[in-house]
């Protein structure tokens, strides 16, 4: 068609005429060209060594990979003798290391000032547990001679052991404030060697708990069903039990084995002499620790309800009889048991009592189903 | 300030266990301890290396974090030492430690250790350097009399550096130009296997060529 | 400063008052009149005495059932509290440089720690057993009760300055030690002394009168 220009004709935009419209024209894009080519080809020759570094090992692999064990233990000698003293580099340490100072220290002192702010909750709502009958002044045996024996010498280690135990944990950051480096060292001092030697006592207390308070912790149905009753904490919500209940029997249950992996990993760490390499010292350290936060921290709920949280329990293992309304309110089955045998209502006589404790002291008083004593 | 710093030349270490002798020499170092011991890795075979290791001092240093007394403290220098007043000897630098360093008089039972020991780039520890209770129980101090360790200063073939961390990485880094990345896991190529130095391209200025 | 007082002038005096102290209580033991037996002697006195002073060692036939508890934590107590008085490397130390001016070889470190945990594990199950045995709670005095704690604190005080490095440490158990050799003369811990003294009257008076007891 006629109106149909070509497209030189057409202006888009004013032509330009001169030097500078003259390059811009034709020199931009092999500028450009030759700027790329100037910034990436001395990249070039990286570029083959990077695509060519598989083919060229590093020398000293097999050297450092041996040093840090990482393929074996370690094929070495040195004049000195001792244990681990041909091995460079001992890996365990900054794992045990990271461990204590992250997850022991904090996590420990989270879960002991946890336990004791829920106890201050606890005594603030609900208050010291009364007895809702109020004393009957029958009395009931609970305890005998040696269980009381063995349950103070075991508490009484239990809490030296803890308290000189806390101390190593936990005293550079409370005390050192408080007592300055060199008091601190001093207390430190005894902490420690007071843990060392009292610790292999332990196991041995461990062991006559076992013995004298197994009979009647094994667990039983009506437990579940007192655990789903809150142990009759709520008020209006009883529980029933036996000689031991829910509770108790946990809290046994704890003794016994957390006793004797404290024991175990504690007896190990004492006694370094026989050739322990720190990886054995270590993870001993690890069980050691964190059993013992744990089980401090459940101690102090049974230090709380068999002192001042329970109207009525604490006597049962200071002189070893419990009130019969005690009984009643706690442990119904067991003195359902007990009023079968004639046992309540006895008096606290001298010679009656050690007529008792002669016949009856390794048995203890009554389990769920058996008769407590004979004649 | 620099930063005080041990590295050993395991190419150059002869395992002559001179290092051990006068560190054990210098400071009178009771029987039992050895604050300076030479491993010696693959012993007889092809690929043999020693390596002398003591207290490598640390900038994060493990046993200062897990000491329950809190014992050690850092020097200017970044020479980790401690005060053996406060020590109670119970071990746990030892097991965090990754080299083995803190050292101890005694292995007895009920963990009876006594105060921990251990290489101080005989820098001594707390105290008026050089005073005669310090170098009874740390040793002698040198860094205050402005001299370096005695290791490193009577290791035979220099294999073991000890200084300013700086002017010690420079040394290396000048030795690993002169022998070439052969010379890090194969030095016997460099001095007996022609075929694998030339094979592998990396011949350094030890091989003579120009460069 | 204080343990120089607790080694110098409160160890001298303690040592006089535990000193004469036992004396006075021995030699009044001795001044006690008895009376003479005019009976002829059915057996030599001297024989009965010895015998008896060792035969009060364990219990009579027919006791032992609630005896055991006792004999077993008394000797545990008892042997372990000599061994570490005697045989530690830290006391042998103390007795050749302070009392006798010479010493023996010391037992092994761990033979001293296993001798404490013995005389602890003993000391305390006796006393709590005089405290929840009715029959013994009930006699127990103070001087019984103060007897046995002050000396579980002694070896407490020990037990803690084993590290040897803190004046402080060794300054406390020093000091426990002199309470408790002030107290020594004036309580139940003279039988240390006068158990043999008791045990050969008995047994004389009894082989005299012809009883085997």
């Amino acid at each position: 068609m006629s109106d149909h220009l070509s497209q030189s004709a057409i202006p888009t935009e004013p032509r330009r005429h001169g030097l500078r419209a003259w390059v811009r024209a034709r020199l931009t894009r092999p500028l450009l060209a030759l700027l790329a080519f100037v910034l990436i080809a001395p990249l070039v020759p990286y570029a083959a060594m990077y695509a060519e570094r598989g083919n060229v090992p590093n020398p000293g692999t097999a050297l450092w990979n041996e040093v840090r064990q990482r393929t074996g233990p370690i094929d070495a000698d040195t004049q000195v003798r001792g244990v681990e003293s041909n091995v460079l580099i001992n890996q365990v340490g900054e794992r045990w290391r990271e461990f204590r100072s992250k997850m022991l220290v904090p996590a420990g002192a989270w879960l002991l000032l946890g336990t004791l702010a829920f106890l201050a909750l606890f005594r603030t709502l609900r208050g010291t547990i009364p007895l809702e009958g109020g004393r009957s002044g029958q009395l009931v045996p609970r305890f005998s001679v040696n269980q009381r024996v063995v349950h103070w010498f075991a508490a009484i280690l239990f809490v030296f052991l803890a308290v000189t135990g806390l101390v190593l944990l936990y005293g550079r950051f409370v005390l050192i404030p408080l007592l300055g480096p060199e008091g601190f060292s001093a207390t430190a001092a005894a902490a420690k060697e007071g843990h060392n030697l009292f610790g292999p006592i332990f196991p041995f207390a461990v062991l006559a708990m076992l013995v004298l308070f197994a009979r009647g912790n094994g667990f039983r149905w009506i437990d579940v069903k007192w655990f789903f009753k809150a142990g009759g904490l709520l008020k209006g919500h009883p529980a029933s039990s036996g000689y031991y209940n829910g509770g108790q029997k946990s809290w046994f249950w704890m003794v016994l084995l957390f006793g004797i992996a404290i024991s175990v990993s504690g007896l190990i760490l004492d006694f370094g002499v026989f050739g322990q390499g720190r990886e054995v010292m270590a993870l001993a350290h690890v069980v050691h620790g964190g059993v013992a936060v744990v089980f401090i921290a459940a101690s102090l709920g049974h230090i709380y309800i068999g002192t001042i949280g329970m109207e009525g329990a604490f006597e049962s293992m200071s002189h070893g009889y419990v009130d019969a309304n005690w009984a009643r309110e706690h442990h119904d089955l067991w003195l359902a048991e007990m009023e079968a045998a004639g046992m309540v209502g006895v008096e606290p006589n001298a010679l009656e009592e050690v007529k008792r404790h002669d016949n009856i002291d390794f048995k203890g008083f009554g389990s769920p189903g058996t008769k407590a004593v004979e004649g | 300030m620099a930063r005080m710093k041990f590295l050993c030349d395991t190419e150059r270490c002869i395992e002559c266990n001179g290092c051990v002798t006068a560190c054990k020499n210098e400071h009178e170092i009771p029987w039992g301890i050895n604050r300076r011991r030479v491993v010696t890795i693959n012993d007889g075979e092809k690929g043999e290396r020693s390596m002398s290791v003591a207290c490598m001092h640390c900038s994060d240093a493990p046993c200062m974090a897990v000491c329950p007394v809190d014992c050690f403290f850092q020097t200017a220098d970044g020479v980790v030492l401690h005060d053996k007043d406060i020590c109670i000897g119970c071990g746990y630098c030892f097991y965090a430690c990754p080299f083995g360093a803190p050292q101890f008089p005694t292995g007895g039972v009920f963990g009876s250790r006594g105060k921990m020991d251990k290489c101080t780039f005989c820098a001594g520890g707390p105290g008026e350097a050089n005073s005669a209770e310090q170098v009874r129980k740390y040793g002698r101090n040198r860094l205050a009399e402005g001299k370096l360790p005695l290791c490193a200063e009577m290791c035979a073939t220099k294999a073991l550096l000890a200084g300013d961390g700086n002017l010690v990485a420079d040394i290396f880094r000048q030795r690993m130009a002169y022998r070439g990345a052969a010379g890090l896991g194969t030095g016997w190529g460099v001095a007996y296997d022609k075929g694998l130095r030339k094979g592998s391209g990396l011949e350094g200025k030890a091989a003579g060529k120009d460069e | 400063m204080f343990l120089e007082f607790v080694e110098g002038p409160l160890w001298y005096f303690s040592v006089v008052v535990f000193v004469v102290g036992v004396l006075w209580r021995l030699v009044d033991v001795f001044r006690q009149p008895s009376r003479t037996d005019l009976s002829a002697a059915r057996a030599g006195g001297v024989a009965g005495a010895l015998r008896t002073i060792v035969t009060r060692s364990w219990t009579a036939k027919g006791f032992s059932r609630g005896a055991t508890f006792h004999l077993v934590a008394g000797y545990m107590f008892h042997i372990g509290l000599f061994v570490l008085l005697i045989f530690a490397a830290p006391h042998v130390k103390f007795i050749e440089e302070r009392i006798l001016g010479f010493g023996w070889t010391p037992a092994p470190h761990w033979v001293f720690m296993v001798a404490s945990d013995l005389a602890f594990a003993g000391i305390l199950l006796l006393w709590l057993r005089r405290l929840m045995h009715p029959v013994m709670r009930k006699i127990s005095t103070f001087d019984d009760h103060a007897a046995a704690i002050l000396t579980f604190v002694v070896m407490l005080t020990g037990c803690l300055a084993l590290l040897k490095s803190h004046d402080s440490l060794r300054a406390i158990h020093m000091l426990t030690v002199c309470l408790l050799m002030i107290y020594f003369p004036f309580s139940r811990l003279m039988h240390a002394f006068t158990f043999p003294i008791s045990r050969a009257y008995t047994g004389a008076a009894m082989a005299r009168k012809g009883v085997n007891a």
